[in-house]
């Protein structure tokens, strides 16, 4: 072939690839926006049985069995995917034994702060948690509140650092420095699929004191889902880790499920 | 023929040059090799550096119980050992409860949060995650809402208003935890409390937050205090006084000599035999690897006086007989000749005094003993070796006035002062020797007395003098707050003993009466559970662990509910259920019962008065159970079952701070501990707790088989200070019986070696009844003087009877001897005991406690021993002349029936004290031992003083034994 023009073709061919990628990288808004809905709000809603280890620094080990139902609220009578707004979680405890059917209910709203309710099966007791803040432990694991329902993506400004041959790398320092304990934290996220793989947090002086790995990843109902997942905190040398079985999505909940009443009752045959 | 004193002297006076550069070349190689291995640690691969130990918990070997406990349970329960920052304001009518004194509080959190530092490839400083400030920690309350619990930081920023300020106190002073530990409770001071990783940077802790306060202006005052900062802090100071005291003591004796001696040159010569016996002793052990620790930093204070004491004896008789002869060669020979067996014999008992305490159970204190006692006989090493040496030196110009100017021969007019004075003393001792004995019976009586009232206490933040900044702090703190003096009581349920076929059989009860109990709802359960109690026995079989018996059954249980149908269906979730509630029914400390017996124990710790505040699981639940009823005081309770206590604990994990609940109990629910704040530090009040809650505990059974020990650096203490207050008397004991048998030996008489011991037993007596009179408590640095008083009183003892025995000899009667004892050797007596006494006093002046201690008692010792040395032996000898001078026969100790058997016994004695010890036998074994010893060395002893060589020796003098 001629050397010319095979040269040619060349560069035109880098140029063309060029082009692609540059055109393939979203704005941060949408790597944002993207990572939001595929990590919180994939199908109308969502059934999962989760099991976590609790696993301290000294290898000791404490297991949580619980099954989390998930819907999100529709807009304007829309349950579309696209819609990343309000949501509702059940949360069911099957294990330990002695708090087999607590249960957690959490309203979250994106406009105000969320609603929580606790209900205590020994003390018959349903109560009202406040949620002014959400970076407090989750039942006593190394995972916080917000990690399970999500944080709001307004409450950082986000800035992408670097793009890698699979992902994109967010740094994201919150509005408000006061109300949580990290200075920003940064986020790994994979350019296809749009999960969170990877997230560190850093304090004030620079040095990562958590970090949150993806372990395993299952397509289910064609939706990527992470199926195992682990915090770990480097302060203390504790982690938990994270499993989710029976994964499903567009189960059908009822709204009335997410409603004190059924703390009480729980709604069993979504329970299994 | 010369004897071994005079020839050793001869030869060094002759070879004073060869002598002095070995001595010098020893003494730069020791100190060289101490001080380039500690200064270049990687010079001298062979050697390690210089190792500085100021940790009071070093006083008990690592392999210790008690240390063991400790240090697995700080593990367990992840506590660290704590600084205090105390913040009062006294001027504010809030207190600390103000916007500005809380933005400092909160500042200095902040800058707490940041003192980590690599040591050793680890981060070590304040742990983080830990730290116990109004901004890190959490309040439970009920939230603006009625029926809301809200879990919120405390303090998340500073306060703006002064209400909002007072707020945050009102808050802390709901939660137990909170209040009298971080908020005190009169509201009007608040502690942090910073977690360390290890404890030796507690100093450096310390000095940077000091730094950091000093920026603060305002009305608060900041007191920093806690265990692990007195002892840093100590350590540290130590040194420091190191540099200080031991040279000003130094400066002192040094002037001192020079009013007595007025030939600067000569008196050089005991400093310098000091100097050398210091830096040979410390760089050995430097070299030797050993950590100069608390008791080692004192042994260059032990070692000059005694070094100082040979030479003043030396010089004092040189400068007594130099113009008699005017030669310093004769002179010199003469002088060692005389003193050469005295000396010998003073430094062997002295340094067998201390090397006894290598017999004590803690090791500073046995690397202490042995160290003293290499110094002591280095010290006399160099005193007979050099001493001839550096006066060959001296040029006989120099010498010229020198010394006391009438001379005739051995009787001498007493010169000055203290010579007259001695004149008169030892004619009193002659006429006045009955009572004289019944005074000092009187006294002895009396300081028997004050024995009975000895105090055995310590307390290390007490080693800092009363205005010391750490002293200041302690006391402050502790009168705003439960007190700032942490031990932990830990409750732990008996070790099960695993075994698969006890756990199938007690499953298999529980599991049929569950069926039962189930039988009306579903009719299915009791065989279902008949079922499951199979399939544990079955799938336990040969299993090691509960954990893993219950997860094989609990997998086999799931198994069966993932294909079961219907009413079955419901059955095995409840037997699912059921196997996991058989698996946590070991965890006691969710049980209710538990815990209210706990809360009991909380109470009967209240009482001791000396505990402020105490923490526990307990507090934590009642405060968790009482915020979900709204906050209502009467639920401020332990719920009635075990369920409930678990959802009220995994509700309290829901906070900021979920892992401290693991603070308080381990997470298989098996060990939990009381935090413990006492107002007091004193091993007498930690004492005093620990045998309270012994004695509620036995009234008051736990349930549970629980059972309680202590731990903290507070129990520690009182640990290691009764192992060696038994040690120390054991150790003395064991040297009183060495000494002795040397005396026994020296003089080859029972009786002159209980003459000897006489000062000493008087001096010790004396001190310790002096101690008790007045009411100082025995500690640390008290034990360890009573070896010093032997060596020192011995010392005096030996050299007043030498000579004596030798100058009685020369004159037939007590009459005639007793004015030349009382010349020259009573005169190295008293200048000996006005150089030492007066040379520590420096030490007073020290900001340390143990270092005034020691130069008090030092000088008391010195002071009792040379008064019973000078007063009660020459009354003694007065009284029992015909017996001490009667039967003097030169011969073998083994030819006096009695002396053998006595020294015999005292030796078994010996043995059996120090075995005692290393072995834990009980007294009554060593008693049939000793039955059967005495017996056996009675007869040896008998045909020993019979045997030939004895009667050859003294055919004069039949066995009057």
């Amino acid at each position: 072939m001629n050397t010319k023009l095979s040269i040619a073709l060349l560069v035109g061919a880098v140029f063309l690839a060029q082009r692609v990628v540059a055109d393939e990288t979203p704005s941060v808004d949408e790597i944002v926006a993207k990572t939001n809905r595929v990590s919180y709000y994939q199908g109308a809603d969502g059934r999962a049985q989760v099991s976590m280890k609790i696993v301290d620094d000294q290898g000791r080990e404490r297991q949580r069995q619980m099954t989390i139902l998930r819907r999100d609220v529709p807009k304007d009578g829309q349950a579309g995917d696209e819609h990343c707004g309000d949501q509702q979680f059940y949360v069911y405890f099957h294990r330990p034994a002695d708090v087999n059917k607590m249960a957690f209910l959490v309203h979250k709203h994106l406009a105000r702060d969320d609603d929580r309710w606790l209900y205590l099966p020994a003390l018959d007791l349903v109560k009202r948690i406040s949620a002014a803040d959400k970076r407090t432990s989750f039942v006593g694991s190394h995972f916080y509140y917000e990690d399970v329902s999500g944080r709001h993506i307004d409450d950082d400004t986000h800035e992408l650092v670097e793009t890698t041959d699979n992902y994109y790398v967010l740094k994201n320092t919150p509005k408000e420095p006061k109300t949580v304990e990290f200075a920003y934290f940064k986020m790994w996220i994979h350019r296809k699929t749009f999960l969170v793989v990877k997230t560190e947090y850093y304090d004030g002086q620079d040095k990562k004191y958590r970090a949150y790995e993806a372990k395993k990843v299952d397509t289910i109902q064609g939706f990527p889902t992470v199926t195992q997942a682990r915090m770990t905190d480097h302060r203390t040398g504790g982690f938990t880790d994270l499993e989710y079985k029976d994964v499903k999505y567009d189960v059908g909940l009822p709204e009335e499920i997410f409603t004190e009443r059924y703390l009480r009752r729980a709604p069993r045959e979504f329970l299994r | 023929m010369m004897t071994t004193g005079a020839a050793i002297a001869d030869w060094c006076a002759r070879h004073h040059k060869t002598v002095t550069a070995i001595m010098l070349g020893i003494t730069v190689v020791v100190g060289a090799l101490a001080a380039v291995s500690s200064i270049w640690p990687d010079a001298l691969p062979f050697l390690k550096p210089i190792t500085v130990d100021t940790d009071p918990e070093n006083m008990l070997s690592h392999d210790e119980p008690v240390r063991v406990f400790h240090d697995q349970m700080k593990a367990e329960l992840g506590l660290h050992d704590m600084v205090v920052v105390g913040v009062v304001n006294e001027v504010h009518p809030d207190g600390v409860f103000n916007p500005e004194s809380l933005r400092q509080v909160y500042e200095l959190t902040e800058f707490a949060k940041t003192l980590q530092w690599e040591i050793d490839g680890q981060t070590e400083g304040v742990v983080e995650v830990d730290l116990i400030a109004p901004s890190t920690v959490d309040n439970i309350e009920q939230g603006g809402e009625l029926g809301v619990v809200s879990f919120a930081w405390l303090m998340p920023e500073t306060p703006e208003t002064p209400e909002a300020a007072r707020a945050i106190r009102d808050k802390a002073a709901q939660l137990p935890f909170l209040n009298g530990t971080l908020v005190s409770e009169d509201g009007r001071a608040l502690a942090l409390y910073l977690p360390l990783t290890r404890k030796d940077v507690s100093h450096r802790v310390y000095v940077a937050l000091q730094e950091k306060i000093a920026e603060f202006g305002g009305d608060n005052e900041y007191h920093i205090t806690g265990l692990p900062v007195a002892e840093d802090t100590f350590g540290v100071e130590m040194f420091i006084q190191m540099a200080i005291s031991a040279p000003a003591a130094m400066l002192v004796i040094f002037l001192l000599m020079l009013v007595f001696f007025r030939k600067l040159v000569l008196v050089i010569s005991p400093m310098i035999i000091a100097m050398v016996s210091v830096i040979l002793t410390m760089g050995a052990l430097i070299i030797a690897g050993f950590p100069v620790h608390i008791m080692s930093s004192m042994i260059p204070i032990f070692i000059m006086p005694i070094a100082v004491l040979d030479a003043v004896h030396i010089l004092s008789e040189f400068f007594d007989r130099y113009q008699a002869t005017r030669d310093r060669h004769k002179t010199i020979v003469h002088v060692v000749d005389a003193l050469f067996m005295p000396m010998l014999y003073t430094s062997l008992t002295s340094a067998a005094g201390f090397a006894s305490l290598a017999l004590t159970p803690i090791p500073p204190v046995q690397v202490f003993g042995v160290f003293v006692a290499v110094g002591i006989l280095s010290a006399w090493a160099l005193t007979i070796l050099f001493m001839p040496a550096y006066v060959m030196f001296i040029k006989p110009q120099t010498l010229e006035k020198f010394g006391a100017a009438q001379h005739d021969g051995e009787v001498h007019e007493a010169p000055g002062l203290i010579g007259r004075l001695l004149k008169r003393l030892g004619r009193l001792t002659y006429v006045q020797a009955k009572p004289i004995l019944m005074l000092s019976v009187i006294v002895l009586i009396i300081a028997g007395y004050g024995i009975s009232l000895i105090v055995i206490n310590d307390n290390p933040v007490k080693w800092f003098t009363p205005t010391h900044p750490i002293r200041v702090a302690d006391r402050v703190l502790n009168e705003h707050f439960g007190g700032t003096y942490m031990a932990y009581l830990a409750l732990t349920a008996p070790k099960e003993e695993f075994d698969a076929g006890t756990l199938a059989a007690d499953f298999e009860a529980a599991a049929a009466e569950r069926g039962a109990e189930l039988n009306d709802e579903l009719p299915e359960a009791p065989a279902i559970f008949a079922e499951l109690a199979q399939i544990a026995a079955e799938s336990t079989q040969g299993v090691n662990s509960r954990d893993e018996a219950f997860e094989r059954i609990a997998a086999a249980v799931n198994a069966r509910l993932d294909t079961a149908t219907g009413d079955a269906a419901y059955v095995w979730d409840e037997a699912s259920l059921f196997v996991d509630q058989q698996r946590q029914a070991n965890e006691v400390f969710k049980r209710p019962d538990v815990l209210a017996w706990v809360a009991d124990l909380q109470r009967a710790l209240q009482v001791t008065r000396i505990v402020g505040k105490s923490n526990s699981l307990s507090d934590l639940v009642k405060t968790v159970h009482r915020e979900l009823l709204l906050g209502d005081e009467k639920e401020f309770r332990i719920p009635n079952t075990r369920d409930a206590v678990a959802q009220c604990l995994i509700t309290y994990q829901n906070s900021h701070r979920a892992d401290d609940l693991w603070h308080f109990v381990t997470p298989d629910y098996r060990k939990s501990s009381i935090w413990v704040q006492l107002t007091s530090g004193d091993n007498r009040d930690m004492s005093h707790v620990a045998d309270a809650i012994d004695f509620w505990v036995g009234r008051n059974p736990p349930p549970a088989g629980l059972r309680h020990e202590w731990f903290g650096l507070t129990y520690i203490n009182v640990v290691w200070q009764q192992k060696m207050v038994a040690g120390m008397l054991q150790a003395f004991a064991g040297s009183f019986l060495v000494v002795f048998l040397l005396m026994t030996i020296l003089f080859r008489s029972t009786l002159w070696g209980l003459l000897s011991m006489v000062p000493l037993t008087v001096t010790i007596v004396a001190i310790y009844g002096a101690v008790g009179l007045v009411g100082k408590a025995y500690d640390m640095p008290v034990a360890v003087l009573s070896s010093l008083s032997l060596g020192l009183a011995v010392d005096f003892a030996i050299h007043f009877l030498a000579r004596s025995r030798r100058f009685q000899t020369d004159r037939g009667s007590w009459k005639d001897t007793a004015p030349a004892v009382f010349g020259e050797p009573a005169r190295a007596i008293v200048r000996n005991i006005v150089v030492i006494a007066t040379g520590f006093t420096p030490l007073l002046l020290a900001p340390l406690v143990p270092y005034q201690t020691v130069g008090v008692l030092l000088a008391t010792i010195l002071l009792v021993s040379g008064a019973a040395t000078l007063l009660i032996l020459p009354a003694l000898i007065r009284v029992l002349e015909k017996w001490l001078f009667a039967a003097e026969r030169p011969a073998g100790v083994t030819c006096s029936c009695v002396t053998c058997l006595v020294a015999a016994v005292a030796g078994t004695l010996l043995i059996a004290i120090s075995l005692q010890q290393y072995w834990q036998l009980g007294w009554t074994t060593m008693t049939i031992i000793s039955l059967v010893a005495i017996p056996v060395f009675a007869v040896t002893c008998g045909l020993l003083s019979r045997r030939g060589a004895c009667r050859v020796e003294t055919p004069e003098i039949g066995e009057t034994a």
